[in-house]
């Protein structure tokens, strides 16, 4: 695997564009090889990676922390959701450029009043704009169609691509494949953008801001500015995320983007790892097959998953895994790779010294 | 002046400041954790919600209410206390972020949790006064012995948290032990004992404002404390976070900003009253309203 590793840690644009564009080829491939089910499981993974990655870009760039992120995520899906409403046959690209540009301008909203703030404060603030997201929708009801929400035209798929199917569900299976692979294409192209911003003049400046925000104001970078850019990006790939992730549902509902989704992405971008992009691919790969994970652990323990236990098991493995992760593991899976390799080549390990409050 | 108790006006008022009490003794908590641990306690609502359903089981098996107010803050006292000594402590001296992440994950445990074993419908406990509104002469007063118990109860434990840390030993030690935690050891403070106290004291007093909601009209359900929290939390920046007094002030203005909105536009608004309260608070003070912004002297 060295060779892919060295692939992605390339320091230069043209190689990043390369390695991402490799992985994104990869994986529309493996879609030609799954069941029309993990398909579907696999776009709306791919959508929220998106916004996973903006979360990690956020906390673990510039050291802020977001419980609004749900929010952003409506944000995009009802811009997404009410321009398709007056204009059905607007190219998606547009559609989704709209998102990213109002999820973008939310994000400044509520970044101008948050980021004097520091670590609590903005994490309640946040909390409270994506509390109120959802109340929002359900009142507005001529513009955002209330409690039922929106409907969309369902992606539809090309001529040309249905030429890969045969059999009695040739059209059905050749849609849900078409949705994934159109959102593991757009995921790798915001994931390319990142890539980029990481090893930007504003990646590095972001890095400092993080780690001695003293030092970068002395080194001229402006505070203010860069915490607000940071959550500005941060908001509109969680924008470009929920539009995505509505498309694939060809719907927008108030209840998708409750507080717990937050939360989820959260845990997520904790389980993947913080400010890397290889933890956001994971955060995504988790939430897609989450499903299946929760079934297998409620076939393990006997649960009926249609009971109350089974039915909040998925929240509890969730809870119990962001929690052991940040005692243990602060850095995510990302980090679990060296330990693995210490021991393949079993050398002594130096023990750290405790820390002592 | 009965026409006037009875206007539309006097019935926002007092609901505005039933709500807001409830808010206030949850800034409260919040403020009491934040003093003692420099920790926004973001499970501080899911820990109340869940000593408050412990309560309304063991009232199902037909003990009286008070019973179940005391199970309830017992509960959530020794919830608040093992809390800090499991899933906080090791995380002092880490970034400010971990502590915030790790209570967000014991929220959505609890909040879980509670689904699994009691459903995630709302519950409710038999109230011991009437919800009736008074009437003087005909006119409804929109006061009921309820919202006079729930007033009074809130006020009675504010106080005697104010007496705890203005005139007792305990008080001073936490107090202490806040404000200079090394000079404080070398008097001779157990300052990890206090910090753990000050997380149970907070956890008691945030499971009584869940007994009041769950004692309330509308009951309680799993995931009810959200709301509350995020309000509590407004409250108690607008105050500073680290002034009580303008915790419980800051309850009352958000309750009292809620109530009118409500009356007066929608419900489905009233959450971004708080936030635009917020926001103006945070522009003309940021270290809030009730904070002293200079060097305190140790």
């Amino acid at each position: 695997m060295d060779w892919l590793r060295s692939l992605t840690r390339q320091e230069t644009t043209h190689s990043r564009l390369l390695a991402i564009a490799f992985l994104t080829v990869l994986t529309v491939i493996i879609t030609f090889f799954l069941p029309p089910v993990a398909d579907s499981q696999l776009a709306g993974g791919a959508a929220i990676a998106v916004v996973v990655l903006g979360l990690s870009w956020l906390t673990g760039w510039s050291g802020q922390i977001s419980l609004g992120n749900s929010g952003f995520m409506a944000v995009g899906a009802y811009a997404a959701g009410i321009w398709a409403r007056h204009h059905a046959s607007t190219p998606l690209v547009f559609t989704l450029v709209l998102a990213i540009v109002i999820g973008g301008i939310s994000g400044l909203i509520i970044a101008i009043p948050s980021t004097r703030l520091h670590g609590p404060y903005l994490a309640g603030m946040t909390l409270a704009f994506s509390a109120a997201v959802t109340p929002l929708a359900q009142n507005f009801t001529s513009v955002t169609g209330g409690e039922g929400g929106l409907f969309m035209n369902s992606l539809v798929t090309p001529k040309w691509f249905l030429h890969f199917f045969s059999g009695p569900n040739a059209a059905i299976n050749a849609n849900a494949q078409w949705s994934a692979d159109l959102a593991v294409v757009v995921a790798g192209v915001m994931f390319f953008f990142m890539a980029n911003l990481f090893h930007s003049r504003t990646g590095r400046a972001m890095r400092l801001v993080r780690d001695n925000d003293v030092a970068a104001e002395l080194m001229g970078v402006n505070l203010a500015r860069a915490r607000t850019t940071a959550f500005v990006v941060s908001a509109a790939f969680a924008g470009l995320g929920g539009a995505l992730y509505s498309l694939l549902q060809a719907s927008v509902r108030p209840e998708t983007f409750p507080i717990g989704l937050s939360i989820t992405l959260l845990t997520l971008m904790v389980l993947g790892g913080i400010g890397t992009l290889s933890g956001a691919v994971i955060g995504g790969i988790i939430y897609a097959f989450s499903a299946n994970l929760v079934a297998h652990v409620n076939s393990l323990t006997g649960v009926n998953p249609t009971s109350n236990v089974g039915a909040n098991m998925q929240g509890m493995i969730f809870s119990v895994l962001l929690i052991l992760t940040m005692l243990f593991a602060p850095r995510g899976i990302v980090s679990l790779k060296n330990p693995l390799r210490r021991l393949l080549r079993a050398r002594p390990v130096t023990i750290a010294a405790k820390e002592v409050h | 002046m009965s026409a006037f108790l009875s206007s539309p006006f006097m019935h926002n008022i007092f609901a505005g400041l039933a709500q807001g009490i409830i808010y206030s003794l949850v800034a409260l908590s919040l403020v009491i954790i934040w003093q003692s641990t420099h920790v926004l306690n973001f499970a501080q609502g899911a820990m109340a919600m869940i000593a408050t359903y412990i309560g309304m089981t063991e009232i199902d098996r037909g003990i009286g209410y008070w019973w179940c107010v005391i199970i309830s803050v017992m509960v959530g006292m020794a919830l608040g206390g093992v809390t800090e000594r499991v899933l906080i402590r090791p995380l002092y001296g880490k970034p400010e972020i971990n502590p915030i992440v790790v209570m967000i994950g014991f929220l959505g445990f609890l909040e879980a949790l509670a689904a699994a074993i009691w459903t995630s419908t709302t519950r409710n406990i038999t109230e011991p006064f009437s919800q009736i509104y008074f009437k003087s002469n005909g006119h409804l007063v929109f006061l009921s012995s309820f919202i006079i118990f729930q007033i009074v109860l809130a006020m009675g434990i504010m106080l005697s948290v104010a007496a705890l840390f203005r005139f007792t030993k305990l008080g001073l030690q936490l107090r202490a032990s806040a404000l200079a935690p090394e000079v404080s050891r070398l008097l001779g403070v157990r300052v990890s004992r206090m910090l753990t106290i000050g997380w149970t004291l907070s956890a008691g007093v945030g499971a009584i404002a869940a007994v009041i909601i769950a004692s309330g009209n509308f009951g309680l359900f799993p995931t009810d404390m959200d709301g509350i929290f995020v309000a509590s939390f407004i409250a108690a920046a607008v105050g500073g976070l680290e002034s009580p007094l303008g915790a419980v002030a800051g309850g009352l203005i958000i309750g009292l900003t809620e109530q009118f909105i409500v009356a007066y536009w929608s419900p489905d608004v009233a959450p971004l009253g708080g936030i635009i309260i917020l926001v103006i608070a945070l522009m003309i003070r940021p270290q809030g309203l009730f904070t002293k912004n200079t060097i305190r002297r140790v």
